[in-house]
């Protein structure tokens, strides 16, 4: 495996793997889409690479809950390789169900695999909204946020199961919001449709205490191609290949 | 093994408070609380306290040991599949309690548990049988029954002889109605005669495969007794376009697109099912035309879908319900939820989202197209050969979807809804997802020889039809079941979903086999293909089917259809103009507020239309994204410009003054829609959804007559078609009524363009551009509009479009226009009239528009006699299909693009956010866009509560 390639990871019921991959790739990146199958056979290992995303969809049918059997077969089958992951500091993307893999993981907020903090609940209007967001940048700047701060960045959202709660979060130094979902005017959206799942404080995306791990609701690979109404997503790719060296 | 139950809870559970809302909407007034629990089962020697992670996030849900409910406080059913039926969250929770160190986990089952407050135990399972779960898979489990085993276990029937020897007529009949064949005695009396010439008597499963693949479903009896199945594939044939790979051949028709890649379009209806069971029916109606892209070559990949309904009115009240019939907005609130679960997990954008009505609909409308993208060099199919090994991969097979085929195609009544509801099939989108994955792999791999998916007739129908030129010889014992009670003609004839046939080349198993497993999609070999040009099949060691492919695929009679020119009348509009600004305001409000013409956005934004990165127009727009576009375009190569158009016509309300013009009528929209955005036509194909009444001879005759005319139509444009669907049993049967569906033929058009970003859209683009209306205009056209229907009027004659000459003369001049970027924003007319488009245009820009309707040329109008002058109410308002609203900046150089096209300047665009309609210096009418957003924001909001 050559240095800085991101893996892509993949499992039954992903459906965003080929264009994440292709969002990266078009941000200057080397990828590889990596099937969970793989990692829990051996044949693969999380550490071949510099850097992880896991793409959205409905992951094992979104089964017992979203995210839910994917975190359960992370944390208990390949605990030691995401420990190790994490402990170097390598960076990590959720997006959609992505996100609440890593919430159901108790990755994010708090960075302890197997113990969640947070859940991701259905949407205020109890029903898959699919929306074209603003999201507003929130300072300090992650890895993947670099320069964008006071920036507004326009991304499709589309998903049943985006509405952040928490347990017991409240250190200042701890994790925090990276993103939020924006009103037209910039300011962080509460009402319906610019918030499309009723998050409170608008979060849109929440990053742990390193800035290295990333959640995110939208989905910053549909709008960075050409063709896409926006490129606004691909900035934040192109930080992750900016942070990996190019 | 002892079993263990865990009790689980939402703190905040917002799908018992979406339940509770959606069933005091239906009427269950007194419900005043609804609360679930989630029952995990689990056999064998495990401590549950290990598995709790994979149960619950601590976060927002909690577990018990036992029950939280009270049951003093209303009744409670437990809803759970039957003990023959493997759930389908069964293998998740295995993989997840393996993980966990669980090994002595045996097996899972989930059931729910639902506690109704304020009703009584009847009301409660009325509810649930109803709304909450399908009795073919599901049941209630009672609340102190015992439980042994949670392992599927049942035992199939034996195989029955079935003999028609001797029977009368009479007898036939009786017998196909009882066994759900619903075979006409024609086909009756050939299979009875092939028993006496083979000299045994039949297997159920043989009877069942003869009558299901001669069911006008699968064999489109319909149309072939009228020769019609081959009239649009002949048109194709003779337009001979360098752009058609495949047509009407195979699952889908494709297209050459750019760089050695072809895209696919197939349209699919689901009506019976849909009408009996909307949820269980339209979630197949789009896994069954999703496998189609599959299917199509050696596996193509899905990358847009339409979701398009006819239901009757929502608002119809119950008392006007036809007898059997589900209420409409029932059928059209299932059918969201249906669509959003089954499309949004296959991750396939959604391209256009359509709900239409028609009193005829009491058979409903449940059409779902498919867009496909595969590599030119797989687009076709290789022959399968003697010694290719059938591999059946997916999900496991059940008893969902038996007789689906037959039943589709019987008449449907309020005997029918009730007696074939097993008919329904059950979709699990992950199931399907996780091959839509791995087909490519397989395909790019060399693993394909063939491929097709199963829908209507299972097993027995793909094998047949993949092996007719061959042979197959089929073990059932092979076919991984979820029912363990199925018996051998059950399995073959099964329309279980998410299944897909492949024909393996023997050299290429072993690593078919192992990308399956990494990919984890379920397979089994099942049989062989040989060189018997017969259909065999073997189940516990007796042989079941032994059929010649020839008499099967041959020797179904085709019953004659007498045909006879139905009279038409024509009823003339009886609606004054408006006078008064109230009275425009009531026009302008039943145009814009009208089912068909409203904001349908509460419906559309619960479908993914951005996965895949592949959406450039998606079918909302504009500046806040909620303009329809009336268009999706993809751009189907990540990173590369090049784009897929598709647009949609269908308009239920025209058919019923004449089909034929109808017809014809649709193919004009769907190509002019796609031309005002700037495709070329002649880069271009078609896809026909047909659904028409039962064959009578009038409706023989209308049917045959929409047919030669898109087909001739179709040669005259130079446009092919190249892929359509036939449904020739939209007939409900009531109170000793024959209720028929409207006329239908939804027309897509499919088209590439060399740059997505030049797709010009439908929104004003800057105040003080003019409004030019380019085609002909015909006030007193108003047969079939929206305008006359908000007024409960069919409205007189339809619109004529002009000759095929002046319309390429129209589309030319707008391509000409286009290739230099001379208009900045155009929409084709259609429903509602170019008052709906520029209310839209506004409204996507947040600019406004003045409209002088003075010094206006009529172009068919003015020539009929007797009819009178212009009708304002009429330019507005009249849906001039064909004829495009374009926006041009001051100075624009379109003079001579336009010198011989009919053309006039309506208008101008402003800045003030207001609608102004102007007779000269007079001002009939004047509004802000703010107040119309309210008015056709309203009904659809208001319908799904």
């Amino acid at each position: 495996m050559s240095p800085a390639t991101t893996a892509v990871l993949y499992a039954p019921g992903t459906n965003c793997h080929e264009e994440t991959a292709a969002a990266i790739e078009l941000a200057g990146g080397r990828v590889e889409v990596v099937l969970l199958h793989d990692l829990l056979d051996g044949t693969q290992r999380l550490n071949e690479f510099q850097a992880a995303v896991i793409p959205g969809g409905f992951s094992f049918g979104d089964h017992l809950g979203a995210g839910r059997v994917f975190a359960t077969l992370l944390v208990a089958r390949l605990c030691e390789q995401l420990q190790e992951f994490l402990d170097t500091g390598k960076p990590l993307l959720g997006i959609c169900n992505g996100f609440q893999v890593l919430s159901e993981a108790g990755v994010l907020p708090g960075r302890s695999p197997g113990r969640p903090s947070m859940a991701l609940l259905e949407n205020e209007s109890a029903h898959f909204e699919d929306r074209k967001v603003r999201l507003s940048v929130t300072a300090p700047e992650t890895l993947w946020t670099r320069g964008l701060s006071g920036q507004i960045l326009e991304i499709p959202s589309a998903h049943g199961e985006g509405r952040a709660v928490f347990q017991g979060m409240d250190s200042p130094n701890g994790p925090r919001v990276a993103l939020r979902y924006a009103d037209a005017a910039g300011n962080p959206a509460s009402g319906f449709p610019d918030n499309p799942n009723g998050s409170k404080d608008a979060i849109a995306g929440m990053t742990d205490e390193t800035g290295r791990v990333l959640g995110l609701m939208p989905h910053p690979e549909r709008a960075s191609f050409p063709a896409n109404y926006s490129q606004d997503g691909l900035k934040i790719f192109k930080n992750l290949v900016d942070w990996l060296g190019g | 093994m002892p079993i263990h139950a865990i009790y689980t809870k939402y703190m905040d559970d917002a799908e018992a408070r979406n339940w509770l809302a959606f069933f005091r909407r239906r009427g269950h007034s007194a419900l005043h609380d609804l609360k679930i629990e989630r029952v995990f089962w689990l056999e064998g020697d495990v401590r549950v306290e290990k598995l709790l992670p994979l149960f619950i996030n601590p976060v927002h849900q909690s577990a018990h040991s036992r029950s939280m409910f009270d049951p003093a406080c209303g009744p409670i059913l437990e809803i759970a599949y039957r003990p023959a039926v493997t759930d389908p969250e069964t293998p998740s929770i295995l993989a997840g309690a393996r993980a966990l160190g669980e090994n002595s986990l045996a097996f899972a089952r989930l059931s729910r548990r639902f506690q109704f407050v304020g009703i009584g135990q009847a009301e409660a399972q009325r509810i649930a049988e109803r709304f909450l779960f399908n009795k073919v898979v599901e049941r209630l489990r009672g609340p102190d029954e015992a439980l042994h085993s949670l392992i599927p276990s049942g035992t199939p029937d034996p195989v029955a002889t079935i003999s028609l020897k001797g029977l009368s007529d009479g007898e036939l009949i009786q017998l196909s109605r009882r066994l759900s064949w619903y075979a006409p005695l024609s086909q009756l009396k050939v299979i009875q005669a092939h028993e006496f010439e083979r000299g045994r008597p039949y297997t159920d499963a043989e009877v069942e495969i003869l009558v299901q693949t001669w069911s006008d479903h699968c064999y489109h009896t319909t149309w072939k007794s009228l020769g019609l199945l081959k009239r649009l594939s002949q048109a194709t044939a003779q337009i001979n376009h360098p752009l058609v790979v495949s047509s009407f051949k195979d699952n889908a028709g494709g297209m050459k697109f750019y760089e050695d890649w072809v895209i696919t379009i197939k349209g699919e209806t689901h009506n019976f099912p849909s009408s009996i069971a909307p949820f269980g029916g339209v979630a197949t109606k789009h896994g069954g035309v999703i496998r189609d892209t599959l299917g199509f070559g050696k596996g193509a990949y899905p990358i847009g879908g339409t979701t398009i309904m006819g239901t009757m009115d929502p608002c119809t009240k119950d008392s006007a319900l036809p007898s059997g019939t589900l209420h409409p907005e029932l059928i059209v609130s299932e059918s969201i939820r249906a669509t959003a679960y089954y499309v949004n997990p296959m991750g396939i954008p959604m391209m256009h989202a359509l709900y239409r009505r028609h009193p005829g609909y009491a058979k409903c409308l449940a059409l779902g197209h498919s867009v496909g993208l595969i590599p030119e060099k797989f687009a076709l199919k290789d022959p399968v050969r003697k010694g290719d090994l059938c591999l059946l991969l997916g999900g496991e097979t059940g008893r969902d979807g038996i007789h689906g085929a037959t039943a589709s195609s019987a008449g449907m009544s309020g005997e029918t809804v009730a007696k074939e509801s097993a008919a329904v099939q059950i979709g699990h989108p992950v199931t399907e997802r996780r091959f839509a994955t791995a087909i490519p792999v397989l395909r790019d791999a060399g693993c394909i020889r063939s491929i097709t998916d199963l829908g209507a007739g299972g097993i027995s129908c793909g094998a047949g039809e993949m092996g007719a030129e061959t042979g197959v010889a089929l073990d059932l014992d092979q076919v991984p079941l979820k029912d363990q009670t199925l018996t051998a003609w059950e399995i073959l004839l099964s329309e279980s979903q998410e299944r897909m046939m492949l024909a393996v080349p023997p050299e290429k198993l072993a690593e078919a086999k192992a990308i399956l497993d990494r990919y984890e999609v379920g397979h089994a070999v099942i049989g062989e293909f040989t060189d018997t040009n017969r259909l065999q099949a073997i189940w516990r060691g007796q042989k079941v089917v032994d059929l010649e492919m020839h008499f099967l695929w041959d020797a179904c009679p085709l019953d004659p259809i007498p045909i006879r020119e139905p009279q038409r009348r024509e009823t003339a509009l009886e609606v004054e103009p408006p006078q008064t600004p109230d009275e425009w305001s009531r026009a302008i409000h039943g145009v814009i507020g009208h089912y068909h013409c409203c904001d349908q956005s509460p419906a559309g934004t619960r479908f993914d239309t951005t996965v895949q990165a592949r959406t450039a127009v998606s079918a909302y727009g504009g500046r806040t994204h909620r303009m329809p576009t009336h268009l999706y375009v993809s751009a189907p190569l990540r990173g590369r410009n090049y784009g897929a158009i598709t647009t949609i016509a269908f308009n239920p309300l025209y058919g019923e003054i004449d089909p034929v013009a109808m017809a014809r009528l649709m193919v004009i929209e769907a190509v002019t829609k796609a031309v005002a955005a700037g495709a070329d036509y002649r880069e271009m194909v078609l896809c026909d959804n047909f659904y028409t009444p039962r064959a009578r001879p009038e409706v023989a005759w209308n049917l045959s007559h929409m047919v030669e005319a898109i087909a001739d139509l179709s040669i005259e444009l130079g446009i092919p078609f190249i892929s359509g669907k036939d449904s020739s049993s939209g007939t409900y049967e009531a109170d000793g009524k024959s209720i028929d569906v409207p006329y239908t033929l939804v027309v897509s058009a499919m088209c590439r363009v060399p740059d997505v970003r030049r797709t010009v859209t439908k929104e004003f683009k800057a105040a003080g551009n003019q409004i030019f209306l380019v085609g002909p205009i015909d006030s007193r056209a108003l047969g079939g509009s929206i305008y006359a229907d908000s007024c409960s009027q069919s409205g007189g004659r339809l619109f004529m479009p002009g000759d095929v000459r002046s319309l390429r003369r129209r589309w030319d001049a707008l391509l000409a226009m286009y290739a230099r970027g001379i208009y900045v924003s155009a929409s084709a007319i259609a429903e509602g009239g170019a008052f709906l488009r520029l209310f839209e245009a506004s409204f996507g820009s947040g600019l406004g528009v003045e409209i002088n309707l003075s010094g206006l040329v009529e172009t068919e109008g003015d020539e009929r006699s007797g009819e009178g002058g212009t009708r304002l109410d009429g330019i507005l308002f009249g849906e001039f299909v064909g004829s495009v609203l374009i926006e041009l900046p001051p100075g624009a150089a379109a003079a001579s693009d336009l010198a011989e096209v009919p053309h006039h300047q309506i208008g101008e665009v402003t800045s003030t956010g207001a609608l102004t309609i102007r007779n000269d210096h007079q001002t009939l009418w004047q509004g802000a866009v703010a107040d119309l957003i309210e008015v056709w924001s309203k009904p659809f909001k208001e319908m799904l509560g």
